[in-house]
C-alpha cells in the first residue's frame, strides 16, 4: 500500500481537485483517504498581491477531492516570506 | 471478412494487435499521442515508448485559431480514463 | 495488476507525474498501490517559479485518479516483456 503513514503529526500541504492549497498537521486519515487536518489554513495565491493564510481550525477533507499530500520541510516553509510570493492559483482538475 | 480469420473479435484485440506498433491515440483535453505501443490493460492504461505528443490550443478570441504545440517523450505510461481512442496509425 | 507490477519494478527510479491540472513534479518513486497512488520523494516541480505552492515539499502522496501521464526512465523497461506480460494478461481475460 501506497499510504499515507508517516504523514500524521506531520505538517502537511494538500492540494484540492478545486486547486485549493491547504497547510496543517495531519491529524490522522482513513483508507479512503480522508484526512483531518488540525490547525489548518488556506493559502490563497494571487498573481498581484501577496499570499494570504485563511485559518480554517480543524478541517475534514474528504479522500477524493484530494489530489496531492506533501511532507513540508518546516524549517524551509518557515524561510518563506508568504507575503513576497505572487503567482496564480493552481487550476482545478479537468479530467 | 470472416472476423476470426485476421483474429479479431472484440474491440480490445484490435489494440492486442497492435502491440509493438505505433498507434495513434486520442486523449481528452485536446491531446493527441503517437508512439509504439508496449502495454495495455483493460482501463486502457498504456505504456508507449517514442511517444509525440501534440496539443491543441483553441485561441477563443482569435476567430477560434487553432495554437499547435508539440513535445517528445522516450517512454510513457497513459491514465486510461483520459483514452477516448486508440487506432492503428498506419491503416487511417 | 500488469501496469501495477510495472510501477512496482521502478520503484527508486526517478519518474515525472503529470497531473491533470497541468502540474509535472519529478521525483523518485517510492511506492505505488493497486489504485495506482504515488509516493515520490525528492520532489521538483517543473517551472517552480510559476508553481511556487509546493516549493517547501520534499515527498508526497498523489492520487491516481488525478495522473495523466507518468514519464518513465526507458532504460529500465524491458519493453519485450511488457508485451509479452500484456498478451498473456489479455488471454486470462478472454478465458474468462
Amino acid at each position: 500500500m501506497s499510504g499515507l503513514q508517516g504523514y500524521v503529526d506531520q505538517r502537511v500541504l494538500l492540494i484540492l481537485q478545486d486547486g485549493r492549497a491547504i497547510v496543517g498537521v495531519m491529524a490522522g486519515y482513513d483508507q479512503k483517504s480522508n484526512v483531518v487536518l488540525s490547525d489548518s489554513k488556506e493559502r490563497v495565491y494571487s498573481p498581484d498581491e501577496g499570499v494570504e493564510e485563511i485559518p480554517l481550525g480543524l478541517y475534514l477533507v474528504k479522500g477524493d477531492q484530494i489530489v496531492l499530500i506533501g511532507e513540508l520541510d518546516e524549517a524551509l516553509d518557515q524561510s518563506v516570506d508568504l507575503a513576497t510570493i505572487r503567482a496564480e492559483p493552481l487550476p482545478p482538475i479537468r479530467y | 471478412m470472416d472476423p476470426s480469420s485476421s483474429g479479431i473479435q472484440e474491440p480490445f484485440d484490435l489494440i492486442r494487435l497492435s502491440l509493438s506498433e505505433r498507434v495513434f491515440v486520442k486523449l481528452r483535453g485536446d491531446r493527441e499521442l503517437s508512439g509504439i505501443l508496449h502495454a495495455y490493460d483493460g482501463h486502457m492504461n498504456l505504456i508507449l515508448s517514442d511517444v509525440e505528443e501534440t496539443i491543441m490550443i483553441v485561441d477563443e478570441e482569435g476567430q477560434g485559431a487553432v495554437n499547435i504545440a508539440k513535445r517528445k517523450m522516450n517512454m510513457l505510461f497513459v491514465r486510461g480514463d483520459g483514452v477516448i481512442l486508440v487506432s492503428p496509425p498506419s491503416r487511417t | 495488476m500488469l501496469i501495477f507490477s510495472v510501477f512496482k519494478t521502478l520503484t527508486d527510479q526517478t519518474v515525472t507525474v503529470e497531473l491533470k491540472n497541468d502540474l509535472s513534479i519529478t521525483g523518485v518513486l517510492k511506492s505505488v498501490d493497486q489504485f495506482l497512488n504515488i509516493r515520490l520523494d525528492s520532489i521538483k516541480v517543473l517551472d517552480e517559479t510559476r508553481h511556487p505552492h509546493m516549493m517547501a515539499v520534499k515527498n508526497c502522496f498523489i492520487r491516481g485518479s488525478v495522473v495523466r501521464y507518468v514519464q518513465l526512465p526507458a532504460e529500465h523497461v524491458d519493453t519485450q516483456l511488457l508485451e509479452d506480460a500484456t498478451r498473456r494478461e489479455a488471454a486470462a481475460q478472454a478465458k474468462r
